[in-house]
């Protein structure tokens, strides 16, 4: 398998490219966020208010980081790893919108994700589940934090990343997920085993 | 019985878990990758191994996430530990502030974060009292919540159950509720399945069946041992793979607990546990000495 190295901020012609198994790493700037991140956002962009970081082209990884305090107030990284993406599955549309071209996280996403990977031009990255050791060596340093009041989970990370992977395309922009192909045949194979 | 002795450790033991998964873990996800034919799963299970000598060369967290943390303490008579909530709750409060452990318990509703992993209920504990046992046994385990998401609890009846086919009602709520559950559970997951009582309890079961057994342990009763292999055999035939994108193995172990319940009903529960199976058991006997039994 080769690899394909992406520079953030994306363009869309560079996610329209991929198709699902191939392998990618990042770099650039990595935004974290999860369930309580999402809300946030939403609420903003829903008033039309400004959004703490500029979303077009970026990656947002569904992350929540372990990070230690610098004497001078400034953080570095301890280990980064990918939470369960579905929770965030009702934002497929928001993200889109957002002009975010790359969702990473864990365990795929469902018909929503899919039809707005399609329709606005993002694809879904798979890392592996429960590596935060590991994936924490492609992040160099972090230039921020935001909403560190929501928890050190919840905040949303501005991350530089160098190589950052490697992740899986788990869904395309081709109408392809990983995970639906899967599925349909585990239960095919299911209902041969065991009839209902 | 030694306060002191029985103190260090299970502190010790609380840091062993949160840096390292258990041995009999590891061999599983390596003889998974000897075996392994799809490209995908390889390089997942290859990522997972390195992850785990990287967190041990650099002291390390295992996973970013610390799971919930629940500890099974059997003690006898005169053994009591009364000092271990304390003992653990401060040991999480060391872990975090070491950057081991990252702060995620909070309140269920108001979400606030009191920042060093405890709270209501928080290290949980369950006790069992065992009369005359000469020592008590702790493990300490955290079990990641992604995988919680994928779990399933169903009040099944002899009919539903479908007795008369072997079982076949149960072996398909287990398929089904692995296939649902997909990738979310970190695979390569572990599973636990709870059977008796009413719902609390079966699901109580699930969670320690796979939370203090070896995960290549045998099932010394015979029928939950027949049933265990047919169904880890069946489930990884799904196809589904490490990390759920596809591959030989997304179930490292089944383990089956089960209890007496009354004649209308079959409570069963399924738990799944992520391949980080950050755990330590140890035992304090009565006489000083300390064991490692997990």
């Amino acid at each position: 398998m080769s690899t394909i190295n992406l520079k953030l901020p994306l363009k869309e012609e560079d996610v329209r490219s991929l198709h699902v198994g191939d392998v990618v790493t990042l770099t650039g700037r990595i935004f974290t966020a999860r369930d309580m991140g999402h809300l946030k956002i939403r609420e903003l962009y829903q008033a039309g208010k400004p959004l703490p970081k500029d979303f077009e082209g970026a990656a947002v990884f569904h992350a929540g980081p372990v990070c230690l305090k610098n004497e001078d107030g400034s953080w570095r990284l301890n280990v980064i790893g990918p939470t369960t993406s579905i929770r965030m599955e009702p934002h497929a549309d928001l993200v889109g919108k957002l002009g975010v071209r790359a969702v990473l996280g864990k365990g795929g996403m469902a018909e929503d994700t899919l039809r707005a990977c399609a329709e606005y031009g993002y694809v879904y990255l798979q890392a592996a589940p429960g590596c935060a050791a590991k994936l924490g060596q492609g992040i160099t340093s972090i230039n921020d934090v935001t909403w560190f009041e929501l928890g050190m989970p919840e905040a949303l990370w501005d991350l530089n990343a160098v190589e950052f992977g490697p992740l899986v395309v788990g869904m395309d922009t081709h109408g392809n997920s990983i995970y639906k192909t899967l599925r349909e045949n585990a239960t095919r194979i299911m209902n041969e085993i065991y009839p209902e | 019985m030694n306060i002191e002795v029985s103190k260090a450790a299970l502190h010790d033991a609380c840091l062993r878990a949160v840096t390292e998964i258990s041995a009999d873990v590891k061999g599983l996800l390596q003889a998974a990758l000897d075996r392994e034919t799809n490209d995908t799963a390889k390089s997942m299970l290859s990522s997972m191994l390195d992850n785990l000598r990287i967190a041990k060369e650099q002291d390390k967290a295992v996973c970013q996430s610390p799971g919930y943390p629940t500890t099974w303490i059997s003690f006898g008579d005169g053994n009591f530990p009364a000092f271990a909530h304390d003992t653990i709750a401060e040991a999480l409060g060391e872990a975090t502030r070491k950057g081991y452990l990252r702060p995620s318990i909070v309140d269920p509703l108001t979400r606030h974060n009191p920042g060093n992993n405890t709270g209501e209920g928080v290290p949980n504990i369950e006790y069992q009292y065992h009369p005359g046992q000469p020592y008590v046994d702790y493990i300490i385990s955290f079990k990641g919540c992604g995988a919680e998401l994928g779990n399933a609890m169903k009040i099944f009846t002899t009919a539903t159950l479908k007795l008369d086919k072997d079982f076949e009602g149960l072996k398909r709520f287990v398929l089904e509720t692995v296939i649902n559950a997909g990738g979310k559970p970190c695979p390569p997951f572990g599973i636990g399945i709870g059977i008796g009582g009413q719902m609390d309890i079966a699901s109580k079961l699930s969670r320690e069946a796979i939370s203090t057994r070896k995960w290549d342990d045998e099932n010394p009763d015979p029928l939950l041992n027949r049933l265990e292999k047919e169904l880890l055999t069946n489930i990884n035939k799904m196809g589904l793979g490490a990390a759920g994108t596809g591959g030989d193995t997304v179930c490292l172990a089944l383990k089956i607990a089960k209890a007496a319940t009354h004649t209308a009903i079959a409570p069963v529960a399924i738990n799944f546990h992520c391949w980080v199976a950050r755990r330590a058991g140890i035992r304090v006997w009565d006489d000083g000495r300390v064991e490692t039994i997990l």
